[in-house]
């Protein structure tokens, strides 16, 4: 019974999420969620289509043309260039496209390499294709980035992808071009496919600084599947649409699954996402800039309990992944996982009502660390470090 | 209140516009159709830039009522802020009296109700048209494709005998628009034979893009184009006719 499900766990952060509804004062940085409402252009262009009567019927498969061909010349912008008929498919969120893609391209028993700590959920949906996530750890010392000698390691013969998310949730870290094609160098030798997650790649906070994406590169097409997701980008978590890019070959293989699992991706949403494509260029500035204010605001009020955490300062998402260097804690007795970050977690919630994810969940490499979304206000930020400064200073 | 507003801001607009057209008379190519307007928009603009022209085309996807004169006029959207409107207005205003008009305005048309393209001809008088391509995309606020057809109708129709309308022949109800007009008529696509037109043939995917060859009489083109996609040779033909005949 249940063998497909029994090695799957609800995601920490949502476990976090439930612990702390128990606690009524409680302030969550755990789930990253934008404190943004959707801007309002979006929102009347999902108004003009109800009201046109054009949201109640199925889209084709990958998504309504229009969308896609507004993608295609997004995409063209950044030097990535797909056939918006047959290359592009818009997905329920970019969870739906990753496993879409997963249940694509691999088989039962394949391995697929995730550098970690990652976002939590690549483990459950490597699972649930049937796969064996392998994690390869980042390293902190060099600003979390890749050391390539340890994916040649990883990789068997049984290593069908690797599968990394850029920018990194939940370090921030952007990852090098030189990094990025040092591991399409290893996916070309070893025959690999290439699962870039860029959702967060909207924001940037040091000035000049460019996010490259192996997808650009027309040679690596048939390795590459690339995917994205308006949640983030333009304050959209609850549309549940995003859109993924492959060469032909591919894309038409994750459309079959992707018809089996959603038929397709919300026609609202897709109407909300042209809204976000056509207008909402101005916002994702706007939360970019805010974002960085809250990336300030949140490293200056880390600095202040410099003998309890330290961290590398993230350079995009919204999230900061301090490590844990205070060990003399007197934690209480909390049932959970034998684990520090767990523990020091529950410590929070316990002692300030504040919830963060305990690092461990981000992968082996996550230990010691918990992770702090900068996506609520300033004020929020504000209330939780005076709590912590209440509680260590 | 924006039920009073925006039909003020459209005629506002639209006059503002008409005065600067008026002004400055520059040649205007126009692309119309449901799908491809923009790469295609984006190619004449390529060419006409390579052979020297000034040019301006619509950013984005300002193609309507509101957005065309917008595209003209070079300014921005203020979008859904009534705020934001107020530095668009002065900007109108003040580009009746700018410098370094271009010669060429390219721009797309977008057609998604009844009447959208008489009004759109009533802002702008063009010199050659373009049908990419005509599905039934956008239907939904038609009572069928052959209303929606009358939409592009309209543009032909209303093109003067001295203009030149570029139609897509591999579709059937585009093609069929050559007895709407009295302009000059050029057909495009991979059903033409080069001697009736700009034959698109031979369109293979290599590791950069599309590779396509257009032919038309004695003229023969090969063509890298470094995008993927059937859409983009057609959009690769349209810049081959605007190349030969502007």
């Amino acid at each position: 019974m249940f063998e497909r499900t029994k090695n799957l766990r609800l995601s920490v952060i949502k476990q976090m999420e439930l612990r702390a509804a128990k606690f009524p004062s409680v302030i969550s940085l755990a789930q990253g969620v934008p404190s943004f409402d959707t801007p309002e252009c979006i929102k009347r262009r999902v108004e003009l289509a109800l009201k046109q009567g054009v949201v109640a019927k199925y889209s084709l498969s990958p998504g309504i043309a229009e969308l896609r061909e507004l993608i295609e010349i997004k995409l063209a912008e950044q030097n990535m260039f797909y056939d918006f008929e047959k290359e592009i498919l818009v997905t329920a969120g970019s969870i739906e496209g990753i496993t879409a893609t997963l249940l694509a391209i691999t088989e039962s028993g394949d391995e697929v390499i995730i550098p970690e700590p990652t976002y939590t959920s690549y483990r459950e949906v490597i699972i649930l294709a049937g796969c064996t996530p392998v994690y390869v750890a980042l390293s902190e010392e060099k600003g979390w980035a890749f050391e390539l000698e340890k994916y040649e390691a990883a990789i068997t013969p049984k290593t069908k992808a690797i599968f990394y998310c850029n920018p990194n949730n939940p370090t921030g870290t952007i990852y090098s071009k030189e990094q990025l094609l040092g591991l399409a160098a290893l996916a070309e030798k070893h025959n690999l496919y290439l699962l870039s997650d860029e959702v967060y790649k909207d924001f940037i906070f040091e000035p000049g600084k460019t996010i490259f994406s192996l997808a650009e590169l027309p040679a690596l097409r048939r390795r590459v599947i690339r995917l994205f997701s308006f949640s983030k980008s333009y304050a959209m978590t609850g549309w549940r649409v995003g859109y993924l890019h492959a060469d032909e070959s591919i894309a038409r293989e994750i459309l079959k699954v992707h018809d089996s699992l959603v038929t397709c991706a919300p026609v609202i949403s897709q109407y909300a996402a042209m809204g976000a494509l056509e207008m909402g260029e101005k916002d994702v500035q706007f939360f970019n800039g805010e974002y960085k204010k809250r990336r300030d605001l949140i490293c200056q009020r880390l600095d202040k309990l410099a003998h309890i955490f330290s961290y590398i300062r993230p350079e995009s998402a919204y999230y900061v992944f301090p490590r844990i260097i205070k060990k003399d804690i007197a934690f209480g007795s909390y049932d959970c996982p034998r684990s520090f970050s767990w523990h020091f977690a529950l410590y929070l919630l316990e002692k300030a009502q504040v919830a963060v994810v305990p690092g461990v969940a981000f992968g082996p490499s996550g230990e010691d660390h918990i992770r702090i979304s900068f996506g609520r206000s300033e004020k929020d930020i504000n209330e939780v470090f005076n709590r912590l400064d209440n509680l260590f200073l | 209140m924006k039920l009073i507003l925006k039909p003020l801001l459209k005629y506002y607009l639209k006059y503002i516009t008409k005065l600067v057209l008026f002004i400055h008379r520059p040649r205007i190519i126009v692309v119309a159709g449901s799908t491809n307007k923009t790469f295609v928009r984006d190619e004449i603009k390529k060419v006409l830039l390579a052979k020297g022209c000034t040019v301006r085309a619509n950013p984005k996807n300002f193609n309507t009522e509101i957005g065309l004169p917008l595209a003209i006029l070079n300014i921005g959207s203020g979008y859904n802020s009534y705020r934001g409107w107020l530095p668009i207005i002065a900007d109108a205003a003040a580009a009746i009296f700018a410098k370094n008009f271009p010669a060429v305005l390219v721009l797309e048309l977008g057609v998604a109700r009844r009447g959208d393209m008489r009004y759109l001809l009533s802002i702008v008088k063009p010199e050659i048209c373009v049908i990419t391509d005509i599905t039934q995309r956008y239907i939904e606020s038609f009572s069928g494709l052959d209303q929606m057809v009358k939409e592009y109708a309209y543009l032909v129709k209303n093109m003067s005998t001295s203009g030149q309308v570029i139609l897509n022949y591999d579709n059937l109800k585009i093609r069929a628009l050559a007895k709407r007009t009295k302009a000059k008529v050029i057909y495009f696509g991979q059903t033409v034979s080069s001697e009736a037109g700009f034959k698109i043939e031979k369109i293979t995917r290599t590791e950069q893009g599309e590779s396509v060859e257009v032919r038309h009489k004695n003229l023969h083109k090969e063509l890298a184009i470094p995008r993927f996609g059937t859409h983009h040779a057609y959009a690769a033909a349209v810049g081959v006719i605007v190349q030969k005949n502007i």
